[in-house]
């Protein structure tokens, strides 16, 4: 190696200037946060003090005696476990009803996505109208005969009325991701199937269901990061009440960061949580891998 | 115009992986030089290094004797043919050929004289306002061409141009890329891994295999004098023959293998001896096997007995794949249309004693 | 079926015309109901609301365009480029997409609040100026083109910032496109940290001001389901516009796995 080269000194120089200024954001908004997350939770972290004071993992062991947490924990858990298998499969099944060749096709693709574009604000309010007791959805069912209940307020439905706005509005997020999987699938495939006398469900259980599977670990993976994470409906529609109903897990995090400011219990609070879906994940993959074949 | 100089050039990869093995070359102003390999062997590397594209890990390249080693591609005065042409999608046909020219700041005047001339020359005028989307692969690799062209560079570089395009366009496309050289009498030095299209194209022929040059010559020489067994395999189609068998000496040199043994020339009786007893490879082209029945004035070889396995008649001529008695290996021998075999026929052949190539079973080396 | 996906938005937007503040608890009092702009008239006049879509339109317009920018030139960078350190910051990268994003947040208002950002412009807009996810998009969409475009461009006289802008970009529209609709549509639907990071109504977002009035009008939902159709429509026309796009991206990152 006597001459240096020109041309890889040149990549070098240009590709550290274009990167400078992205990863000095990344740098302060994900990797630096993600190690200070664990500082802070060693701390009673005090918004103005001048110095913070250190607790070890007094943090992490106060969250093992919390009552609230493991109330938090498992409504977070019982939300995701109702999420995300209907959701997924109501989304496959929509995916593969649009695939057909039936009129107004975009019409229904943009109604079902609707949902999902709308800000969750939006739509959490909406929902609130019409879970209320006067409600849209009293209203409704009082045409079959039952009776009207108070969705939100009443602790045994507060969490399943939430979690049934996620569905609606999620489902048709995770169709458009199914239909592109589903037009990936060769004809040829399904014209073999048809040639071998399958029927159209079996089709579906033989040739479309292994085929998206991919596609399928991809939307499992988002709809349970997203379902460990709700916050923005249950802000909305129910406070985390009545009597932490529904407080979830991220609800709480917020609730003991900003609302207590104990901002050190709030992060190790996080902590747990993240590693909870970390482990999740990590678990999904070995035992469902996207591609087995 | 340049001439270009290769001397001792190496491409290493930080795997210490060797891409170019230290490699000479000298390119004269004006040449057609063809570089041609099996894929793997560097050839494109090599074009890479001389545009400047690629780094050189070692050796000097020189453009009429200045050291070129470190200059930026873009003051190479180069200019390139791509594969798959590398249009920019976004641009006319006449912005393409004049992104360059702009970016030199030229002014537009001269700009635009450059284009419609060089449009003109290669049949695109009426074209000047498309898209390359919307244009054909023949055409847009004119395309690609002309704006090699409009930057009147010293030194042209083809690297496997034509490899996009079906057989007869492929075809077609040669001799324009020929009779553009014969016209503007530049340097070009052309990378394909089509050895029939670097016969055809080539005033001087490279022949790369794992980052070696196994040989420099005209096409010529290359059919008729291949330096080493690799060469004599690479260049011809069908392929050369080969076989291996013994030296042994009776009233003459003998090479012998089952069932044919065949007399050796006497220009290569003297370095043959050395062989003598050992065992050589002895190569034979497809051309020079005769139907002894037919073949009267060519000095022929003794008898040899075949059973013709294939027949492939491709209209001009007939190519016969059999076998010798007893070997695995298939070995072709071509026939005139007129003279058709049958599958399963057995035949006397004989081969021209003329154009007979043995190889040293260790080097691979040419026995001259 | 598609009932059940407009349906709720249908209600709102026939609440939001009615002059009749209890229609939301007598659904079928819509026959007898008076049409009015009334409630339209209201958010927009006596209640902060033009503050709001000015604070959204602004921190949106800003991180969209700043975001599908450096996405884009970062894209390339990791898809064209080759320079030392290139897969230990690719490797973080992908690293940081598996930790969940609530265990940022606490940091986040920390580090914002430390540049006495909290409640201004600055500490809304700088988060959300790159986005890995948008990376990877770019990159994956940026290693689709040939490399021989950026050998040709080297060739023809350009620097590596010439060829990203006059060779790359104009050729990644529907790249650019998907990555700007997903960042406006996420931005302008924003809700956490435009919650946390704000704290005076000036300075709040459409999404956050709306919540705020979830208690304010509980009375007046003729009033909230006219705001809740006010923030919506900006998202709808640009999906309804851009939908091929949209789709694509979703598509897109879809297949990724």
């Amino acid at each position: 190696m006597k001459r240096n080269s020109s041309t890889k000194k040149e990549q070098q120089f240009w590709a550290y200037t274009f990167l400078f200024f992205p990863l000095m954001l990344l740098a302060i908004f994900v990797f630096i946060p993600i190690l200070f997350s664990l500082v802070i939770s060693f701390f009673d972290w005090e918004l103005m003090a001048s110095q913070q004071n250190f607790l070890g993992i007094n943090n992490f062991i106060e969250i093992f005696g919390d009552k609230i947490f493991y109330k938090a924990m498992l409504n977070t858990v019982l939300y995701t476990i109702g999420v995300v298998p209907i959701q997924t499969m109501l989304a496959l099944f929509l995916a593969f009803v649009m695939n057909q060749k039936i009129r107004g096709r975009t019409f229904f693709r943009t109604a079902f996505y609707i949902p999902a574009v709308t800000s969750s604000v939006v739509t959490s309010i909406i929902f609130v109208a019409i879970y209320s007791k006067e409600g849209l959805l009293n209203s409704i069912l009082g045409i079959f005969g039952f009776a009207a209940n108070d969705w939100l307020t009443n602790p045994h439905t507060a969490l399943i009325s939430i979690m049934m706005l996620n569905i609606w509005t999620t489902s048709g997020y995770f169709m458009v991701s199914f239909l592109a999987g589903l037009q990936n699938i060769p004809n040829s495939l399904y014209e073999a199937a048809k040639l071998e006398g399958a029927t159209k469900r079996q089709q579906f259980w033989h040739i479309t269901v292994p085929m998206v599977r991919p596609v399928t670990y991809f939307v499992v993976v988002m709809s349970l990061i997203g379902c460990f994470q709700v916050f923005d409906q249950v802000f909305v529609m129910s406070d985390g009440g009545p009597n932490n109903a529904t407080t979830t897990m991220s609800y709480y995090v917020y609730q003991n960061a900003f609302r207590y400011f104990r901002l050190g219990y709030g992060a190790a609070t996080a902590i747990v949580l993240a590693g909870i879906i970390m482990i999740v994940t990590v678990i999904q993959k070995k035992y469902f891998p996207p591609n087995p074949y | 115009m340049a001439t270009i100089e290769i001397k001792n050039l190496q491409k290493t990869y930080p795997n210490n992986h060797y891409a170019i093995k230290g490699i000479d070359v000298s390119i004269q102003e004006g040449e057609f030089v063809v570089l041609v390999g099996p894929s793997g062997c560097g050839k494109s590397t090599l074009l890479r290094m001389i545009a400047g594209l690629e780094d050189i890990s070692g050796g000097d390249l020189f453009f009429n004797d200045k050291l070129m080693n470190s200059v930026h591609p873009k003051d190479r005065n180069i200019a390139m043919v791509f594969q798959n042409y590398a249009l920019y999608p976004h641009m006319t046909v006449y912005d393409n050929m004049a992104f360059g020219l702009k970016l030199k700041k030229m002014p537009k005047a001269e700009i635009y004289q450059r284009v419609t001339d060089a449009a003109k020359t290669l049949g695109l005028t009426e074209y000047i306002d498309r898209l390359p989307k919307e244009m054909s692969g023949g055409q847009r690799q004119r395309v690609a061409i002309g704006r090699a062209i409009v930057r009147q560079p010293d030194v042209f570089l083809f690297d496997e141009p034509l490899s996009n395009l079906d057989a007869k366009l492929r075809v077609q496309m040669r001799t324009e890329i020929k009779r553009l050289h014969r016209k503007l009498r530049n340097t070009m030095v052309y990378v394909t891994h089509d050895q029939i299209e670097a016969m055809a194209m080539g005033d001087k022929i490279v022949i790369l295999k794992d980052g070696v040059v196994h040989q420099i010559d005209s096409p010529i020489n290359l059919f008729r004098h291949p330096q080493n067994k690799f060469v004599a395999g690479f260049i011809g189609s069908p392929a050369m023959n080969f076989v291996s068998g013994e030296i042994v000496k009776e009233e003459g040199l003998y090479f012998v293998t089952q069932g044919m043994k065949i007399s050796i020339p006497p220009p290569l009786q003297v370095s043959m001896e050395k062989y003598l007893g050992k065992s050589v490879d002895m190569g034979f082209r497809p051309e020079y096997v005769y139907d002894k029945g037919l073949e009267k004035e060519r000095r022929l070889s003794t008898d040899v007995e075949i059973e013709i396995l294939v027949v492939e008649n491709v209209g001009s001529e007939t190519y016969n794949h059999f076998r010798l008695n007893g070997m695995d290996t298939i070995y072709s021998y071509r026939s005139s249309s007129s003279n058709v075999h049958i599958p399963g026929e057995k035949l006397t052949v004989g081969i021209d004693l003329e154009r007979l190539h043995f190889f040293d079973v260790e080097t691979e080396k040419s026995i001259l | 079926m598609a009932m059940v996906y407009l349906g709720p938005f249908i209600f709102s937007v026939i609440v939001s015309f009615s002059d009749n503040k209890n229609l939301i608890n007598q659904p079928g009092q819509i026959v007898n109901s008076g049409w009015t702009l009334r409630n339209y008239i209201y958010i927009w006049k006596d209640l902060p609301f033009a503050t709001w879509l000015f604070n959204s339109v602004v921190i949106t317009a800003c991180q969209t365009v700043t975001n599908v920018f450096f996405s884009a030139l970062a894209g390339f960078t990791f898809a064209k480029l080759e320079f030392r350190g290139k897969n230990l910051i690719f490797g973080a990268m992908l690293a940081s997409l598996m930790i969940p994003g609530i265990i940022l947040i606490i940091p986040k208002f920390l580090i914002i609040n430390e540049f006495r950002m909290i409640n201004s412009y600055p500490g809304l807009i700088l988060p959300g100026m790159i986005t890995v996810v948008n990376i990877f998009l770019m990159k994956q969409f940026f290693e689709t083109m040939p490399k021989d475009l950026v050998q040709a461009a080297l060739i023809d006289g350009c620097n590596y910032f010439q060829m990203f802008w006059k060779v790359f970009i104009p050729n990644s529209k529907p790249a650019l496109a998907a990555v700007a609709i997903y960042t406006f549509q996420g931005t302008w639907n924003e809700f956490m940290w435009p919650l946390i990071a704000t704290n005076t109504s000036e300075m709040f977002t459409l999404p956050v001001g709306m919540a705020s009035l979830r208690y304010e009008l509980l009375t007046d939902w003729p009033a909230i389901m006219a705001g809740t159709i006010l923030v919506s429509i900006p998202t709808l026309i640009i999906f309804i516009i851009f939908q091929r796009y949209f789709v694509q991206g979703v598509a897109s990152t879809g297949g990724k796995e």
